[in-house]
C-alpha cells in the first residue's frame, strides 16, 4: 500500500486527493507554487513542498523539481490530478524510471492515447465506431467526391495537415461540390503548405456523453456508467450529469460495452474515460449513432457525478488500484442511483465576455444542504490570482430524480455568496432555468445559440431590501472605523451617519 | 405600499431585511465606497444610493477619446499598433494573457493611436492604461 503521496497539483482537486489519504491512512504531501503559499490544498496536507515561482512551467509543470520533491520528502507514489502532467507521457515514463508509482495508467498507455490517429486506430481495431472520416487516396476532386459519398452527408472537407478550422468548408448536397473541393485545397495549401484534404462526417449538434471506467493490474476492468456533459462553451464543460437523460437502457448497454472492450483492447490501467459524440438528430431511440472522440487517461473534473450516482470513491479507487490492490467493487455490484448534476463556478464574467476575474474573494460561504456537495480550492479571502484555472469550485447536487437533483442544485447556487470578484453562478442559474436543460435536451450547440438569452437576462438593479442592506452595512463600517478615535464621535452629524438608509 | 424595513446584522457580512413580514437574507462585503452585495444568486456592485449615476470618468472629458486598459492582473502578448497607427472600431488592438486565455482588448471606436504604454511580456495591473487612442 502506497505510505506517502506526493500531489502534484493544486486547487479543489488537490484538497480531494488529500481527503482520500486521509481516509486511507497514507500521509499526504502538496506541492505549491509562490502564489499558493496559503492555499487550502497547502493548509489541508500533512506536508508541503514549495516547487517555485508561480507560473505553472516553474512550478505546478516543471518535472525535474517534482520527482526532487518527492525524493526529499520520501514520496512512494505520485498523484498528478487532472490538468497539468497528468497526461504527460514523459512525466509518467520519469515516475516510473525513478520507482515513484504514478497514480493513472502505465505511461505507454498516455502516449498511445494522447496521439489522436493511434487512439482512433486503436478505438477501430477494437470494434468502436470513430466518427466517420478518410484522408482519399486519391485526392482528385473525383477522388475527394467519392470518399464523400463513402463517409456520407453532411460532411465536411478539411485540411489533413492541420485545424483551427482553415481549409474547412460544410458539405450538406452532393451537387456542385467542385468548386468548394478547389477552395478547401487552395486554403489548405496556404495554411500549412500541404494541399492534402481530409473528409469526415459532420455531426450535427451532437451531446457529449462519456464513460467512466477502471481496471485492475490483473486487467479486470469495470465501467461505472455514463456522465453526459453536452453544455460547453467553448469546448469547456459548466455542467454535467449522471445519468444521462437522452440514453436508453439499451444504449447505456452498448455505450458502456464499447467502453469497456476499448479499455481492455489498450490495456487500460486505473481510473480513465472514453469519450463519445452521440447522434440524436432521430431522438433518444436504443439505435443512436456513436463515435469516439477521445479518451481521458486520468481522473476527470466532473468524476463526483459518478460517485454520487454509483455510490463509490473514485480516488480511493485510484489509490488503491495505484497500489496493486484489486478492483474494490464488481461490474455486479454497481448500479446507478437516483440522479446528480454538476455545476462548475468559474471566476468569470458572464456579463463581459467572460473575462477571467482575479481579485481576493471578500466573503465567500458555500452553501450546506441535503444533497449537495462542494468540492473546492479556495476558501474566504484567498486571492484568485491570474496563473491558473479560473475553477473556483464545483457543486454538485444529488437527488432521487433528475428534478430532484436540478432543484436542489439551484438553490445551493441561491445561497452560494461569492463576492470581491465575478463568478458565473448567475449564468449556471440561468441555464439550470432554461426550458431545454429542463427538458434534458441541451446539445452541445446549446450554449452557443442560447448565449444572448442566457446573458440577457443577467443585469438588474438591486431590489430596494438589497440596497438597505448595503446602506446598514456601510453606516456600520464607518461607525466601527470611528469608534477608537473619541474625537470623531461628536463631530459626526447623525444625519450624515444614517445617510441611504430608507424607513 | 409599504411599511418600514427593519435591517439586522446576523452574521458577518450577513444581513436580514424584513418588510411587510417578509424577510431577504443579503451578504455585503468591500468597502462602503465600493460594495459588494449578494442576494438569491445574483450579484450587485456600484452605487446602491440615491445619487444618481456615477459622473463620467475624468479622462472621458478630455481630447482622448478612448484609453484601452487592463480588466485584470494580465501578461502583455501582443501589442499590434503604433503611435500614429489608424485603427477602426473594433480592430484588435492589445493581446493580453492571464489564466491561460487569451483576451483581446479591441477599440470601442475608430481613431488614431496617440500613446502606446506597454510592451510585449510586460505584467500590467487592472485599470493601468494600456493604449491612448485620439
Amino acid at each position: 500500500m502506497i505510505r506517502r503521496l506526493l500531489i502534484a497539483n493544486r486547487g479543489e482537486i488537490a484538497v480531494r486527493i488529500v481527503r482520500a489519504c486521509r481516509e486511507l491512512g497514507i500521509e499526504s504531501v502538496a506541492t505549491f507554487s509562490e502564489a499558493d503559499a496559503r492555499a487550502p490544498h497547502v493548509v489541508a496536507a500533512d506536508r508541503a513542498v514549495l516547487l517555485g515561482p508561480a507560473p505553472a512551467a516553474e512550478s505546478y509543470l516543471a518535472v525535474p523539481k517534482i520527482l526532487a520533491a518527492a525524493g526529499a520528502v520520501g514520496a512512494d507514489a505520485i498523484h498528478p490530478g487532472y490538468g497539468f502532467l497528468s497526461e504527460n507521457a514523459a512525466f509518467a515514463a520519469a515516475c516510473e524510471e525513478s520507482g515513484v508509482v504514478f497514480v493513472g495508467p502505465p505511461s505507454r498507455v498516455i502516449a498511445e492515447m494522447g496521439s489522436k490517429i493511434n487512439a482512433r486506430r486503436l478505438m477501430e481495431r477494437a470494434g468502436v465506431s470513430v466518427v466517420p472520416g478518410e484522408t482519399p487516396e486519391d485526392q482528385s476532386s473525383d477522388g475527394v467526391r467519392k470518399a464523400l459519398e463513402r463517409v456520407g452527408l453532411p460532411a465536411l472537407i478539411k485540411a489533413s495537415a492541420g485545424g483551427g478550422g482553415k481549409g474547412m468548408r460544410r458539405i450538406h448536397e452532393a451537387g456542385d461540390i467542385d468548386l468548394e473541393i478547389d477552395a478547401a485545397r487552395r486554403e489548405s495549401q496556404a495554411a500549412f503548405g500541404d494541399g492534402t484534404l481530409y473528409v469526415e462526417r459532420l455531426l450535427e449538434n451532437p451531446h457529449h456523453i462519456e464513460v467512466q471506467v477502471c481496471a485492475d493490474a490483473g486487467g479486470r476492468t469495470v465501467h461505472l456508467f455514463e456522465r453526459e456533459c453536452s453544455v460547453q462553451r467553448r469546448h469547456q464543460k459548466v455542467i454535467e450529469e449522471s445519468p444521462s437523460p437522452n440514453v436508453t437502457p439499451e444504449l447505456r448497454r452498448r455505450m458502456t460495452d464499447a467502453a469497456v472492450g476499448a479499455a481492455k483492447a489498450s490495456s487500460y490501467r486505473n481510473a480513465g474515460t472514453l469519450e463519445f459524440l452521440v447522434d440524436l438528430a432521430g431522438g433518444r431511440t436504443d439505435d443512436a449513432a456513436f463515435y469516439f472522440l477521445e479518451m481521458n487517461a486520468r481522473l476527470q473534473v466532473e468524476h463526483p457525478v459518478t460517485e454520487l450516482v454509483a455510490g463509490v470513491d473514485l480516488v480511493r479507487a485510484q489509490l488503491l488500484l495505484a497500489s496493486g490492490e484489486p478492483l474494490p467493487w464488481n461490474q455486479d455490484d454497481l448500479a446507478q442511483r437516483g440522479h446528480a448534476i454538476e455545476a462548475r463556478v468559474y471566476a468569470e464574467d458572464p456579463t463581459n465576455s467572460f473575462l477571467p476575474q482575479a481579485g481576493r474573494l471578500l466573503l465567500y460561504r458555500e452553501p450546506n444542504m441535503p444533497g449537495v456537495r462542494v468540492d473546492s480550492g479556495v476558501a474566504e479571502g484567498t486571492d484568485v490570482g491570474v496563473h491558473y484555472d479560473p475553477l473556483l469550485a464545483k457543486v454538485i447536487a444529488h437527488g432521487e430524480s433528475r428534478g430532484q437533483a436540478l432543484a436542489r442544485l439551484t438553490n445551493a447556487l441561491r445561497a452560494f455568496p461569492v463576492l470581491g470578484i465575478r463568478t458565473n453562478i448567475p449564468f449556471l442559474l440561468a441555464i439550470l432555468a432554461h426550458p431545454t436543460f429542463v427538458a434534458g435536451r441541451a446539445h452541445t450547440g446549446f450554449l452557443d445559440a442560447e448565449m444572448p438569452t442566457l446573458v440577457g437576462g443577467l443585469s438588474h438593479e438591486p431590489p430596494r431590501f438589497v440596497r438597505e442592506a448595503v446602506a446598514a452595512a456601510g453606516t456600520r463600517a464607518r461607525e466601527t472605523r470611528s469608534t477608537p478615535d473619541t474625537s470623531v464621535a461628536t463631530g459626526l452629524d447623525p444625519w450624515e451617519r444614517l445617510r441611504g438608509w430608507r424607513l | 405600499m409599504s411599511g418600514a424595513s427593519v435591517v439586522t446584522q446576523v452574521g458577518d457580512g450577513v444581513y436580514r431585511v424584513e418588510q411587510d413580514g417578509r424577510a431577504e437574507v443579503v451578504y455585503v462585503a468591500g468597502q462602503p465606497d465600493d460594495p459588494w452585495a449578494f442576494w438569491n444568486g445574483q450579484v450587485f456592485r456600484g452605487s446602491f444610493g440615491e445619487t444618481p449615476p456615477a459622473a463620467p470618468r475624468p479622462r472621458a472629458h478630455r481630447a482622448v477619446v478612448q484609453s484601452l486598459t487592463a480588466p485584470m492582473p494580465a501578461t502583455v502578448v501582443k501589442v499590434l499598433v503604433e503611435p500614429g497607427d489608424v485603427v477602426k472600431k473594433g480592430d484588435t488592438i492589445v493581446i493580453l494573457e492571464a489564466m491561460k486565455m487569451e483576451l483581446p482588448l479591441r477599440a470601442s471606436g475608430d481613431g488614431t493611436v496617440k500613446a502606446v504604454h506597454c510592451r510585449e511580456g510586460d505584467l500590467v495591473r487592472p485599470d493601468s492604461v494600456l493604449v491612448e487612442l485620439a
